[in-house]
């Protein structure tokens, strides 16, 4: 018997890594957390972000490197991001989970019903 | 404008260069993407300063988390700290007396006499090899602290000064040493009259000189020591194992110095190394291994040999 241990993403991880793909080339900082706050409605902190972009990159998840500096930004760079392969796979495996997971749960049924 | 863009205006002027001042305590490139992001944001005031402190306050805490912090303070910085106090303390101690005796005390008939300056001679010289030994040690123990992984040196660098200070205020060593005596069940010492009082009833000797000797002889060695590791790096690997094993070795040799070490051993080690003290008085000339490496270092400046540069 094999005993499998699963380290998925986690949610914050899940929406850095869906908001970088989203926004491709222009996917950096300030772009990620704006995608952030307009889906959640929440505020995303500058360091929830930046330790979480540590993290995946530490895991391989995404890469990140610095871009030319522009003058909206008063002169300077951005830390641009770009999802990896393997991101790309975890995060998929995560989305499907989660769609597995909730399927007949009562807020998604309460949502197809009130539609 | 009115008067809420006058006040958004004037507190957006007055927090930019506390949000500048914190950017600081983070990495070049991500102090860069951070005031980059506020400044695209728009973001001013409370908002952006809460925004810089909060990531300025977990980089500074992600460290605490790491196994690697807590095992180097309990193998490295503890018993570091400890002996560095324990020297420092001492020399700091004979360091105030003999000031005290010869700047305090000074006295112009002595002068005339050739005998005071033979000792005064005899004394700054044996009184000099002290401190640049606890210098050199200070030094060794700051390159290995630099010798840490990367990301725990600041931290482990912190720790160490926070548990000198620590150790020197709280007297660490004469407790230590109290309580080694009281285990192995010898009779404690007497009190006796305090035969430096004169010294010490001076407040510039009691309460500024030992921490002036402990920041003069320990600190800023042990900081000069840390940043010379990190300089190392451009030496081979064969050189960087030589010399952390160097440090390695100077810092047991001040194990052996230390106030209290006998009381560690048992009667036959101790009568060992009493018969062989002036071996052990020898093994100081090792201990002054950072003054080799440094005037190798000058003369590497002139081109050392490729077997002991990478770059």
């Amino acid at each position: 018997m094999y005993y499998i241990v699963m380290q998925m993403v986690g949610e914050f991880e899940y929406l850095i890594l869906s908001s970088a793909a989203r926004l491709g080339t222009n996917a950096y900082g300030a772009s990620i957390r704006s995608e952030i706050e307009k889906a959640t409605g929440r505020r995303c902190s500058i360091g929830a972000l930046y330790t979480t972009l540590d993290r995946l990159e530490v895991k391989g998840f995404v890469r990140t490197w610095m871009g030319e500096p522009t003058s909206e930004r008063g002169g300077r760079s951005k830390r641009l991001v770009q999802v990896t392969a393997t991101g790309v796979k975890e995060a998929s495996h995560f989305f499907r989970a989660i769609a597995r997971i909730s399927k007949g749960v009562s807020w998604t049924e309460n949502r197809l019903t009130t539609r | 404008m009115d008067r809420k863009s006058t006040d958004d205006s004037i507190t957006s002027r007055m927090s930019w260069p506390i949000v500048l001042w914190l950017s600081g305590f983070l990495d070049q490139p991500e102090q860069e993407a951070v005031l980059g992001d506020l400044t695209e944001d728009g973001k001013n005031g409370g908002g952006a300063i809460a925004e810089v402190l909060g990531l300025v306050v977990r980089r500074r805490t992600a460290v605490l988390l790491d196994l690697r912090l807590w095992l180097a303070v309990a193998f490295v910085i503890l018993p570091v700290s400890y002996l560095l106090c324990a020297i420092a303390q001492t020399t700091a101690g004979m360091g105030a007396v003999y000031s005290w005796m010869y700047l305090n005390n000074w006295d112009w008939a002595l002068a005339r006499n050739p005998g005071f300056w033979h000792a005064l001679g005899e004394i700054a010289v044996s009184f000099g090899i002290t401190c640049f030994v606890l210098a050199c040690w200070s030094w060794s123990a700051g390159f290995l602290i630099g010798r840490l992984p990367k990301v725990i040196v600041r931290a482990s660098r912190n720790i160490l000064i926070v548990l000198l200070a620590a150790a020197f205020q709280l007297d660490a060593p004469g407790h230590i040493i109290h309580f080694l005596i009281s285990l192995h069940g010898l009779p404690l010492r007497p009190s006796l009259p305090d035969y430096n009082a004169p010294v010490t009833g001076n407040v510039f000797y009691r309460a500024f000189f030992p921490w002036i000797s402990l920041a003069i002889l320990v600190i800023l060695p042990a900081f000069s020591g840390i940043r010379q590791a990190n300089r190392s790096l451009l030496l081979t690997l064969k050189m960087r194992v030589v010399l952390v094993s160097a440090a390695a070795g100077s810092l047991l040799i001040m194990l052996i110095h230390a106030p209290g070490f006998g009381l560690l051993l048992g009667a036959p080690q101790r009568d060992w190394l009493w018969r062989n003290r002036n071996a052990m008085q020898a093994l100081l000339l090792l201990s002054c291994w950072p003054m080799f490496y440094f005037i190798a270092i000058r003369f590497g400046r002139r081109g050392l040999p490729k077997a002991v540069m990478t770059q």
